[in-house]
Order: structure tokens, then C-alpha cells, then sequence
């Protein structure tokens, strides 16, 4: 058993899927690379963000619910959703896990409690908010993870679901991955909050809920925080905003650009345009897949090998995602008006 | 069995009717429900019946999420300009999600929006702006023009699957008709012909299907016969019904209380020029408001609107272009 | 709360608080007359009870600060210099009215006093004074943006947008909150369960302060200080001023939502009769001079009523050619 209580297969299925979550996120950055055109219009990686992720899903049960940002592949990948599926539908091809209909920044898997995804800054708050109340009424003690980032925290959205949250004393859960970017801008260029160099915690305080920050490069920091979050929720008290810190190790997202030219990933903001490269450098020093290993082969959690061999599996597993993905077909034109209506 | 009823009280009826069918029906809104002597506190409880603050993008996302999370929320908006505080959740989330899940999940919600107030709300608080709501892809609109198909509007956007938006006209409200008292659903999609005729078809949307009834009476006594269409339904829009009485009549004119541009008849005069040309005996005329900003006083704002007399002026130049034949 | 709400104030300012008081009050109240005789239509939302906060505040300001307010705004209007005759006029809807009869109660307009405008949609206003607080600051003045509005709009999204972009940006933007504790019919707990309006910029490091504001010295000390920092260059501040609204939301509003005040509960609370009290007891004041207060201030509604009442209807094409800026 570790610090946290957790049971050491508890531990080693967390480190599982951290692996597979940066294996993945690889292979869709390497598409670009490999295959240009395959993959067209937004996609926004997650690598660097898998110790929160991970950590905070871990909290949950599976009658859970959770919603994301565009920002969304790692998060059905840790609740088990077909990776096949997954790539096919980045790839948008007909066996995606929405057909080929939304594409990277709209992945669902509604049987995992994976709602639907919103594309838009801070609209998918309310949208967690909205399952909260259902899961309320039903009394059976599910809990909702309304995942958003910092950007989302200057949108009116944010303070209006929060605030309704609050009265309510909804069962949900308000994560926000600080990653200290929104986009292209830094966070102390657009928020008060950070400009004077305070956590955007503290932005709890104009909801009477509590606001807490945490080292979201640390899967079981995340996981205690938000696991005294979700029991919270759980016992009817309200909610929480969790400010969890993480360093996206991509850029916001691939590079938009003419037909013609193929889409890339490009460098990091923090060098493209506010040349820190030491702030980058230390980011990838601190990247928690490798710092979580380190950590459980120490502990004698894991031996190297069995490090090895996860890491081993997930590319093996992920190889035939992309394969898979390649392969399937995309879907007949006509199908396009086949989900108008319900 | 019908009785007489408010057109207000209509839509009301259906909600609470409704809501005692399905217990996955929800209802909530700024300033209802606020104590516990309110009827549909009493009836259905605070779980299900919930007062919000002034947060229409919380109120509007939050009926996404209730409505993925399987429950069926009718939020109350009171004005449908106050969507527009909220244009991403009606617009861009709740009608995208059926189709981008590939029907994982679906977002059976109503939004209750008045409209169309004309009597001294000024420029903020009285626009018709169902318009700019038709021809996105999953969102259905409707615009009830009587009590009765104000309740059976209602009962049938409830249990749709889909978003509905339900336009109900404030100059309506009062409006008392039969209605019918147990369960009643009308169709969303269906137009309803108000009066057969064979010279003219004049179609109406919400309040001005009244104007354009009045004006067939002065029609009347000038020996003209005009069938009146109530639209009903936005989206989907019943081109076939107004086609069908082109067909028969040769002659259309639209009445709607929006702006030009901003107006359905817009849509529908160009679904019948594209796909009803042949029948067309003279070109289509729109009665629409004219283009501005209401004005808050009173001959102003109702110089603007359309009006029994600019809608047999204009009956009477679609039959100057094509007369009748003795 | 405030300094001189111990120490005696000056009379001169006494009596110029008191007359501003007792002309809103006075016109409001006759407002609420002409609604009921159907001479001013429409939607009307009146202040009477929250004279204080509109005195204390704008008194102040120079013509060259831009003030905005909501629908409620009729006091805060007039206490930033527009004439009372052409306020009356505007709600008349005649020509010789601030809008020429086009805006009506709830968006009230003078730019020649710095009367930027009243908006009908809660919260709407708030980036708008953002907006006159930014050029202050980009033409090097020390002008300053003031915003009124109640404690229902703070929990809208537009609010903590405003006032991130307002601190990030250092505007000097003075946020004025009167929390009657309702929003149109439902009471603040039903809203949130954040009592105080200033507890919802505890985030940012926004200075505020909470005032009684039946107390006209105190909403007016306080804001004297807020004021003198905004000029020196400060950020955003957040005045919220404790108050009541003696009538309905709006004109016809049954209130089934509160209980009535008892008239002595009232009498304790009435900013005017407080401000009466206190300068007899300080002696700048003559119990007898009290009955003229009131009557000048009817005599001067009275005229702008029969100044409204003279001018014509505008002509009801006036608004084609105020669609477009020309």
C-alpha cells in the first residue's frame, strides 16, 4: 500500500494508463508526420496532462459521469474506450466512436459516462452542472467531473454555473487544468487573479465553495484532492473547484493553416512566441509519466521491467490503433444527414 | 372536451400535464417556483421544479446536461431576446451534440420564449427573432397562434427528442380559445389551414395568422376568397401545405411580424418561388415589419407592423397583377 | 461606515441632497400616476425607495463621467442633470423627449450630461461602462465610468467577465450595486448563497465597500472616496449600497412574492425623511420649510408633465431615417 492507501495494482493500473494516454497522444502527433491529411481540422493533445487526468478518474465509480474540453482524447482512454475506436473517429473514419461525425475535439462514449464534448471555451461546464441536477434527482450518489481549463475561467459560464453549483449544493466536481496557457496567451496576460500572481483557487471564494490547488503533475496528489472532492459532492455538500496545475508538453493544438499545406504540430508557445525556453526545459525535466515511474520503480511498486513491458503493450495496442484507423473506411458521403434529428 | 382557456394558461396546462406524464420532465427558470404554495412546486417538488438566477448561459447548458443526463428540461425564458445572452447553448451546443455523437446522445429540451410584445417594451424586449433560429440543423421552432396549439405545441416539444424552441407571442397572452382538456398534441411540422379560400393564400405566423383572419372578413365584402395558412412550425417549415394551396390559388402573400430579412416569410416566399414557380400566377408579396429598431412610442411602434390594412393592400396588388377570371 | 455620518453636514449640501431627493421622489411617484392613466405605457420600472444611491452618487459627477444604468433608471437620469421635461416627455413618447419618444423608460439616453444610457437586459450594461472607462484611460483624462445596477445582475457571467478585464486592466470603472435584495420577483437566497454583492469580487482585488444606502451622507461619503482614488488612476471599485425598493419590479407588479413593509418600518427607512430628520436635529433645517421641500418639487414635475403633455406625437416614419448612422 502506498501513502495514499491505494493498493499497488491500484497504483500500477494508474501508471497503466498515464502510459497509454502519452502513447497515444504520440501516435496522433506522429499522423502528421506520417500521414499528412489523414487527420484535418483541430486536435489538441493532452501529453503532460496525464498525472491529472488519471489521478482524478481514478476517484470515480463507474456510474460516474465526466465532461471535457476539446482538449478530451486521455480521458476515454483512461475510462476504457476503445483506442481503435478513438483514433478511428480522430482519423474520422466511419468505425470512429461517433461515426466520423465530431471528430478530435467532440469524443463520447455515454456508456462510460463520457458525455458529450463541447468545442467551445467554458460551455461544457454548465453541461456537467445540467447532469449533476439529474444525477441529484436520482439520489443514487453519482457524482459529475466538469473538466475545463484556465481560459475557461473568465467566461461568464464558468461563474454563472458555479454559483448555481453552489446553491444547489450539486454533485459535481469543477477541475480546472491550470496549465498556464490559454491558447497563446499567458494566463497573467487575461486573468486578474494570476497578473497578481495568486491561484485561481481563490476564485471559489465569490461561490461559498471551497477552492483548493494542487500539483497536477502528481497522480496522487490529484487523486487525494479530488477523491475528497468527489465524497464531498457525494454526501450532498456541493461542490469543489480544484485548481490542478499541469505543463501541456505540446502546443495548444496543430497548426491552422491553408489547404495545401499540411498540418503540423508547432513548437511549444512558451518558446514560439515568449522565447522561455527554460520554463519549456524544465516542464520536460518534470514530466510526470516518467517522474510517476521513477517513483513506483523506487518504491519497488513496479520493477523496470514491468515498466517496461507497459510501455511495451501501450505502443503495441496503439500501433494497432493507428493501423486500425487507417484502415477503416470513411463513411459514405450520404450518411451526412443521417443524425439531424433524434 | 374543450373549455375556454388563455393562450397563456394553454401552455402552462401542457407543462404541468406534461410533467405529471413523464417524471423526466423538469421545469425551471428566474422568478418560478418560488414557494412552496406554487403549483408546480406542490405538484411535482423542488427537485424537479428549481428557480434560477439571472444566468441564462448556466440555465440554458445546464439543460444540455440534464437533458444527456436523460431527463427532458423545459427552461423558462420569459423573452427570447434573452437567448441571445446565451447564443452558444441554444445554437451551437444543444442541436450539435445528436449529430456530432453520431446519436450517442440526444438533447430533448424546451425553451419557453416570448416575443413579439408591441406594447411599449421598446427596442430591447420586443423583437421577433424566430428567424434567425430556422435552418439550424437539429433545432426545431414553433410558434403557436392559439391556445390550443399553444398546449398542443407545447405537449408535442416536450416530448420531442430534439431542442424546440417554443415562440409563444406576448401579444397573445390573454387570448382565450378552446382547449381541449385531457392530453392534446399537435405535430410539430404540420401547418394548419385557418380558413379555405380559392383567390389567395395568405400565410401567418403566431400573432399576425390574427391579423391576416380579420383581414379576409374586409376581403370578404370585396367579393376576394382567401385561404389563410398558420404556419405553426418554423422548423421543420410544411412547405408542402403552402404549396398546396399555391397550387390551388396562384397567389401568396406572407405576413410575418419580423423584419425583411430577419423574417421566415423570407424562407417561405423562397421556397415557393423555387419549388411552386409553375403555380405562381403573380409575384409573392411579404407584409413584414419594416426595418428598425422598435420604437417605444406608441404611433411609431405600431406604424412598423404589419396590419389588416397593409394586408389587403397587399392581396389587392397580387390580384391587380393577376386578376381573377369572372 | 462613514465619517460624517457622526459629524454634522454642511447645510447647503443637506438642502441640494434634499431637493435632488424630493425631485426624484416626486417624479417618480407621479410616473407611477401617469401609468395608471394609461399616459405613460409600456414596461416601467420605478426607484422610488432608492433615491439615496442615485443622489449620493451622482452628485458628484462631472458631465464629462459616463454613467449607465439598467431599467430601474429614471432617478439615476435625473440626478445626472437630464431635465425632468424631457425624461417625462421620453416616457410619454413624444417628440420633444430625450430619444424623441423611441427608447422609453428603459433606455433613457443624454449624452449632453453624460448620461450614457440605460439597457433593458440585467448585466448588459457593465461592459459598457468598461468600454467609456477604457478611452478615459487611453485619452490620458480622469474621467471616470459609473455603472448602476441591482443585485440580481452580478450573478450573470457578463458581471465576473467585466470585472476580470477591469481589474487586469486597472479601468477606472466604479461599480455601483443597489442590492434591494430582489431580483424582479425573487428574493437574493433564491439566487445564490453569496449574501453580499461585494463577497462576489472577493476574488479580485477590487476595493469595496458596503453602505447603507438609505443613508445619502454615507452612499455619498463613501463614493467621494472611491472617487478621488478613480481620478488618481485606480482600478475597478465595487460601491454596493444596502437599499429597498418601495414598489413593485415593475409598474402593475402584484408583489405576491414579499411582504409590504409597515408604513413605520418604512418611515425608519425612507432615505428622504432620514435626511429630513437629521438636519432638523442638526439644525440646517426648519420643520416648517419642510411642506415647501415637497411642493417645489411637485410644482417642478407638474411642469415637465405639462411640457410632456404639449408635444406632439413624433410622426410615425420617424425612426427610417435613424436606422443607419448617416
Amino acid at each position: 500500500m502506498s501513502e495514499n492507501g491505494l493498493p499497488k495494482e491500484r497504483l500500477i493500473w494508474m501508471f497503466t494508463q498515464m502510459v497509454r494516454i502519452r502513447e497515444f497522444e504520440e501516435r496522433v502527433k506522429g499522423t502528421f508526420e506520417e500521414h499528412p491529411g489523414v487527420i484535418r481540422g483541430h486536435t489538441h493533445l493532452a501529453d503532460g496532462a496525464e498525472a491529472s487526468i488519471v489521478g482524478s478518474l481514478a476517484a470515480l465509480r463507474p456510474d460516474d459521469q465526466l465532461t471535457t474540453t476539446y482538449r478530451c482524447h486521455g480521458y476515454p482512454i483512461a475510462l476504457g474506450s476503445d483506442t481503435k475506436a478513438l483514433m478511428a473517429e480522430i482519423y474520422g473514419r466511419e468505425t470512429g466512436i461517433c461515426k466520423g461525425y465530431g471528430g478530435s475535439m467532440h469524443l463520447t462514449d455515454v456508456e462510460r459516462g463520457f458525455l458529450g464534448t463541447s468545442g467551445i471555451v467554458g460551455q461544457g461546464i454548465p453541461h456537467a452542472a445540467g447532469a449533476a441536477w439529474g444525477a441529484q434527482i436520482r439520489g443514487k450518489g453519482q457524482v459529475v467531473l466538469s473538466f475545463f481549463g484556465d481560459g475557461a475561467s473568465k467566461q461568464g459560464a464558468f461563474h454563472e454555473t458555479l454559483n448555481i453549483a453552489s446553491l444547489w449544493k450539486l454533485p459535481v466536481v469543477f477541475v480546472m487544468e491550470n496549465n498556464n496557457y490559454q491558447a497563446y496567451t499567458r494566463v497573467e496576460q487575461e486573468d486578474a487573479n494570476a497578473a497578481v500572481g495568486e491561484p485561481l483557487a481563490v476564485k471559489a471564494k465569490a461561490f461559498s465553495m471551497p477552492g483548493v490547488t494542487v500539483d497536477g503533475g502528481d497522480p496522487l496528489a490529484v487523486h487525494k484532492t479530488v477523491s475528497e472532492a468527489v465524497e464531498r459532492a457525494r454526501s450532498g455538500d456541493g461542490p469543489t473547484l480544484v485548481e490542478s496545475l499541469v505543463y501541456r508538453l505540446s502546443a495548444h493544438g496543430n497548426i491552422i493553416v491553408p489547404p495545401g499545406v499540411p498540418l503540423h504540430y508547432p513548437e511549444h508557445e512558451a518558446i514560439a512566441i515568449f522565447g522561455n525556453v527554460e520554463e519549456y526545459e524544465a516542464a520536460q525535466r518534470g514530466d510526470p509519466v516518467p517522474r510517476f515511474r521513477a517513483q513506483l520503480v523506487t518504491d519497488g511498486t513496479l520493477s523496470a521491467e514491468e515498466a517496461d513491458a507497459i510501455a511495451e503493450a501501450a505502443r503495441a495496442e496503439m500501433d494497432e490503433a493507428v493501423e486500425f484507423g487507417l484502415a477503416s473506411p470513411l463513411p459514405a458521403p450520404e450518411r451526412a444527414t443521417d443524425y439531424v434529428y433524434a | 372536451m374543450a373549455r375556454e382557456l388563455p393562450y397563456i394558461a394553454a401552455i402552462g396546462e401542457a407543462v404541468h400535464q406534461e410533467m405529471e406524464r413523464d417524471d423526466t420532465v423538469l421545469y425551471f427558470g428566474q422568478n418560478l417556483g418560488l414557494t412552496d404554495d406554487d403549483p408546480y412546486v406542490k405538484a411535482f417538488g423542488n427537485d424537479r421544479v428549481r428557480v434560477t438566477p439571472i444566468s441564462e448561459t448556466a440555465e440554458i447548458g445546464m439543460a444540455v446536461g440534464a437533458a444527456f443526463a436523460g431527463y427532458r428540461p423545459v427552461v423558462q425564458l420569459y423573452m427570447s431576446e434573452f437567448m441571445l445572452v446565451a447564443m452558444d447553448q441554444v445554437v451551437n451546443e444543444a442541436p450539435r451534440f445528436h449529430a456530432m455523437t453520431a446519436g450517442q446522445v440526444k438533447v430533448p429540451l424546451v425553451l419557453q420564449a416570448g416575443y413579439g410584445f408591441t406594447a411599449g417594451w421598446a427596442g430591447q424586449h420586443t423583437g421577433t427573432i424566430y428567424g434567425m433560429f430556422m435552418g439550424i440543423p437539429g433545432l426545431k421552432v414553433v410558434v403557436p397562434s392559439t391556445a390550443a396549439d399553444a398546449k398542443g405545441l407545447m405537449t408535442a416539444a416536450i416530448r420531442d427528442d430534439n431542442p424546440v424552441i417554443l415562440f409563444h407571442n406576448y401579444l397573445l397572452t390573454l387570448e382565450h380559445g378552446d382547449v381541449p382538456e385531457g392530453e392534446h398534441v399537435v405535430p410539430i411540422g404540420e401547418a394548419a389551414v385557418r380558413r379555405e379560400g380559392s383567390d389567395v393564400t395568405i400565410v401567418g405566423i403566431g400573432w399576425t395568422v390574427g391579423k391576416a383572419l380579420a383581414a379576409t372578413e374586409q376581403l370578404e365584402g370585396d367579393g376576394v376568397s382567401a385561404e389563410v395558412i398558420d404556419a405553426r412550425s418554423l422548423a421543420p417549415l410544411d412547405t408542402a401545405t403552402i404549396l398546396q394551396s399555391v397550387e390551388k390559388t396562384g397567389r401568396l402573400v406572407v405576413v410575418d411580424q419580423a423584419t425583411r430579412h430577419a423574417s421566415a416569410a423570407a424562407i417561405i416566399a423562397a421556397e415557393v418561388a423555387s419549388e411552386g414557380f409553375a403555380s405562381l400566377k403573380a409575384p409573392i408579396e411579404l407584409v413584414t415589419a419594416l426595418d428598425a429598431t422598435v420604437p417605444y412610442s406608441e404611433p411609431m411602434e405600431q406604424y412598423l407592423l404589419p396590419d389588416e390594412t397593409k394586408i389587403v393592400a397587399a392581396v389587392q396588388r397580387v390580384l391587380e397583377a393577376a386578376p381573377v377570371a369572372a | 461606515m462613514s465619517q460624517s455620518a457622526h459629524g454634522r453636514l454642511d447645510g447647503d449640501v443637506g438642502l441640494e441632497l434634499l431637493r435632488s431627493m424630493w425631485r426624484i421622489r416626486v417624479f417618480e411617484e407621479r410616473v407611477g400616476e401617469l401609468t395608471r392613466a394609461d399616459e405613460v405605457h409600456g414596461l416601467v420600472h420605478l426607484s422610488v425607495g432608492q433615491e439615496a444611491v442615485a443622489v449620493g452618487v451622482c452628485g458628484q459627477l462631472r458631465t464629462d463621467d459616463a454613467v449607465y444604468s439598467g431599467h430601474r433608471a429614471h432617478g439615476h437620469a435625473i440626478a445626472k442633470g437630464a431635465p425632468l421635461d424631457r425624461v417625462m416627455a421620453e416616457l410619454m413618447g413624444r417628440e420633444r423627449g430625450l430619444c424623441r419618444g423611441l427608447g422609453g423608460s428603459m433606455h433613457l439616453v443624454d449624452l449632453e450630461h453624460g448620461f450614457l444610457g440605460a439597457t433593458g437586459v440585467v448585466g448588459g450594461n457593465v461592459p459598457l461602462a468598461l468600454g467609456s472607462a477604457l478611452a478615459a484611460r487611453l485619452l490620458g483624462g480622469d474621467q471616470v465610468a459609473v455603472v448602476f445596477f441591482g443585485d440580481g445582475a452580478v450573478q450573470g457571467g457578463i458581471f465576473v467577465e467585466s470585472v476580470n478585464l477591469a481589474t487586469l486592466w486597472r479601468l477606472p470603472v466604479i461599480l455601483v450595486c443597489e442590492n434591494n435584495g430582489f431580483a424582479e420577483f425573487t428574493p437574493r437566497s433564491a439566487h445564490t448563497n453569496v449574501e453580499r454583492v461585494s463577497d462576489v469580487v472577493a476574488p479580485y482585488d477590487v476595493e469595496r465597500e458596503t453602505v447603507d444606502g438609505n443613508d445619502v451622507v454615507a452612499v455619498r461619503d463613501t463614493f467621494a472616496r472611491f472617487l478621488a482614488e478613480a481620478r488618481r488612476g485606480s482600478g475597478p471599485m465595487l460601491l454596493e449600497c444596502l437599499t429597498h425598493r418601495l414598489r413593485g419590479h415593475y409598474e402593475g407588479d402584484p408583489q405576491r412574492y414579499r411582504q409590504a413593509l409597515a408604513a413605520e418600518e418604512w418611515q425608519e427607512l425612507d432615505p428622504v425623511l432620514r435626511l429630513q430628520r437629521r438636519g432638523i436635529a442638526e439644525r440646517w433645517l426648519e420643520e416648517d420649510a419642510l411642506p415647501r421641500l415637497e411642493q417645489d418639487a411637485c410644482d417642478e414635475v407638474e411642469a415637465a408633465v405639462g411640457s410632456a403633455r404639449e408635444s406632439p406625437f413624433p410622426s410615425p416614419n420617424a425612426t427610417a431615417e435613424l436606422v443607419y448612422a448617416q
